[in-house]
């Protein structure tokens, strides 16, 4: 497994001649999902930090619902987005002529889930250290929610937690490149192309995204 | 202004005159007295020789009346009569002389060729009056003349000169005085004790010293919180005082200085000098004395504090129409429901809680928080106090050893994820 991480074009190689099999993608996924979240769970545990007392009464029940959907959510939305990723790469390597079926697609695109598990993992450790840390400020009205929120994710730790997750998605998109290749019959050249479109897409959003925190703190 | 009536154009004869009538009624009367002791020979000699000495004076006064009289009868033009605006001029001022002129013939009109002033010390301004025209019997004519004290303090004697057609010339001196002494304005009372938000009553007294009255007179306070703004007294005359007050609050502790500027006129020429009085103004021992307890802050936002507690007068008299607000600072910001909270009247030994909301924002530590109150008088009052709002809830900043700790872990990610993707390619 180990070689996905060192030599991904040998081991897409050598998996393309076996059977289809999407448990140990899937079991990726699923690790990812988690470490989504526990993300999500300690988002979900500061928003209600910040709310404080002022929930009424009968909303405070509906805390520990509210944390465990959270991170329920993000575990499905997990699979989800590994279903939206593939598809949107075997659709882009299909106007590079790319061949081979979806389900070859959705199993390399799970192994290529691997470098986001790691760095899941130390985002959710750096998570769990803001929050663990910080004072969290109590807002009595929905407008301030939202500012406290985006003051608190301006936070440096909080910016490089997102950092290191682009860090993570260029390595699982490095992996990706080599699952099209084989996956979808691909030259070299054009299975970049393919990962890189939506990859670029998504790291300039968050970039953007980056710039636009820091500058309303 | 200055009046002198039946004044001769040539003086000189008419001092001639009054002596001449003086020594002859006396020796009228000498002689009476000399007829009266005729007995005594010797007696007779003395007095003859007497009476030689003053035949001799008669006859010498009366050959020098006759020639006087040759002159009055020519003197057809006299000054009668002349004013000098204001009294007495200060240095640099600017006044008028006027004088009638009237021609004295009964039956004659003279021609008035040039009316001039003349001196060497006070400056004229006005330019000679040229060919004035026919002055008819007995009537008169005023000519006035600008001028300026640009001469020291002293009495000046500048010269009108009246000449006619017939090339007879009058000169007349008019005495003008300048003098420079002010107008005084001093303290006449002071209360020992002044104390901040007290009203104090402070009474000046402004005398005149001069030979004339000052017009105009009137005191301006330019210091702030004291009423009125000005006085006016008016027309002060000579040798005489007048006293008014003005009500000072004093809003500081330590020294202030009070200008009080008076301003008056001589003449058409404005003065004004200022009085500087220094007051110590200590901490009333009675007043209002308002103090903050209980401060609770609590962050209601990101950048969104709620500050409560309660405000305590501590002094002996009451505070009215209390209201509290957050000062005006940079990054500091008063926002609804509490911008303001109304506290009300606040009795001595009397406390009530408040409420402010205030938004902060940047490196903001302390707010501001105005208390304004008003005295039994309706004076307004205000004092600041400041209050921390602590450490900001959210870190925008992390220490420095935590910023170091997060570069290398991004740089140690970074080379991991690089080292990786570049070794995935070596092995292709």
């Amino acid at each position: 497994m180990i070689e996905v991480l060192t030599n991904p074009d040998k081991f897409f190689e050598e998996r393309l001649k076996r059977e289809e099999n999407l448990k140990t993608p899937a079991f990726i996924v699923l690790l990812s999902g988690m470490t989504s979240g526990a993300i999500a769970f300690l988002s979900s545990l500061m928003t209600v930090g910040i709310l404080g007392g002022t929930l009424p009464p009968e909303a405070q029940g509906f805390i520990s619902v509210m944390l465990v959907g959270s991170a329920v959510g993000a575990l499905v939305f997990a699979f989800i987005i590994w279903l939206v990723v593939a598809a949107i790469l075997f659709g882009i390597s299909a106007l590079f002529n790319g061949e081979g079926s979806f389900k070859r697609t959705l199993e390399f695109v799970g192994y290529g889930y691997i470098p986001l598990v790691i760095g899941g993992i130390i985002s959710a450790a750096l998570t769990y250290h803001f929050f663990s840390t910080v004072e969290l400020p109590t807002v009595t009205s929905p407008e301030e929610v939202a500012d406290a929120i985006a003051a608190l994710m301006a936070s440096p730790m909080m910016q490089l937690s997102s950092v290191i997750g682009m860090l993570f998605l260029l390595w699982a998109a490095n992996l990706w490149v080599f699952g099209l290749k084989h996956a979808r019959k691909l030259s070299i050249r054009d299975a970049l192309i393919t990962v890189a479109i939506p990859v670029a897409v998504y790291v300039l959003y968050s970039v953007w995204k980056l710039a636009t925190l820091s500058s309303t703190l | 202004m200055l009046a002198a009536g039946g004044v001769l154009g040539n003086s000189g004869s008419c001092n001639s005159n009054g002596l001449g009538k003086s020594f002859g009624c006396s020796v009228f009367n000498n002689s009476c007295s000399v007829f009266n002791n005729s007995s005594n020979i010797s007696t007779w000699r003395r007095t003859f020789a007497m009476l030689s000495f003053l035949l001799l004076v008669v006859v010498a006064w009366g050959m020098t009346g006759c020639a006087h009289a040759e002159d009055a009868q020519k003197s057809a033009i006299m000054v009668t009569d002349y004013w000098v605006s204001p009294e007495v001029l200060m240095q640099g001022d600017i006044g008028t002389v006027t004088v009638t002129v009237k021609n004295m013939e009964m039956a004659r009109s003279v021609y008035l060729k040039e009316v001039c002033m003349l001196s060497r010390e006070i400056e004229v301004l006005s330019k000679p009056f040229l060919n004035v025209g026919r002055l008819g019997p007995g009537e008169s004519i005023t000519f006035t003349f600008t001028v300026r004290a640009t001469c020291p303090d002293g009495i000046y004697y500048p010269k009108i000169l009246v000449e006619t057609e017939e090339a007879e010339t009058v000169r007349y001196s008019i005495p003008v005085q300048v003098d420079s002494t002010p107008l005084t304005i001093s303290v006449e009372n002071v209360p020992e004790d002044i104390f901040v938000g007290e009203r104090t009553e402070i009474k000046l007294a402004v005398g005149n010293p001069r030979l004339n009255a000052a017009t105009g007179v009137r005191v301006v306070a330019e210091s702030e919180n004291i009423v009125p703004s000005e006085v006016f007294i008016g027309e002060l005359p000579p040798d005489e005082a007048g006293v008014i007050s003005f009500n000072f609050t004093p809003q500081m502790m330590g020294v202030c200085v009070l200008n009080f500027r008076l301003e008056f006129r001589n003449g058409d020429n404005s003065h004004s000098m200022v009085l500087n009085v220094p007051l110590n103004v200590a901490e009333s021992k009675k007043g209002v004395e308002l103090v903050l307890t209980g401060i609770e802050v609590e962050a209601t936002g990101a950048n969104s504090f709620k500050i409560t507690g309660d405000i305590n007068n501590a002094g002996l008299e009451a505070a009215r129409s209390v209201v509290m607000r957050v000062g005006t600072a940079e990054g500091v910001e008063g926002v609804h429901p509490y911008k303001a909270y109304f506290v009300g009247l606040l009795n001595p030994d009397d406390f009530s809680s408040f409420e402010l909301h205030v938004k902060a924002t940047g490196s903001v530590s302390e707010v501001p928080l105005v208390i304004e109150y008003k005295d039994e008088d309706g004076n307004l009052f205000s004092k600041i106090e400041y209050v921390s709002i602590g450490q900001r809830a959210v870190p925008t900043a992390s220490s420095e050893g935590t910023h170091a700790l997060m570069v290398v872990v991004l740089v140690a990610v970074a080379s991991v994820v690089a080292g990786a993707i570049a070794y995935s390619w070596k092995r292709k």
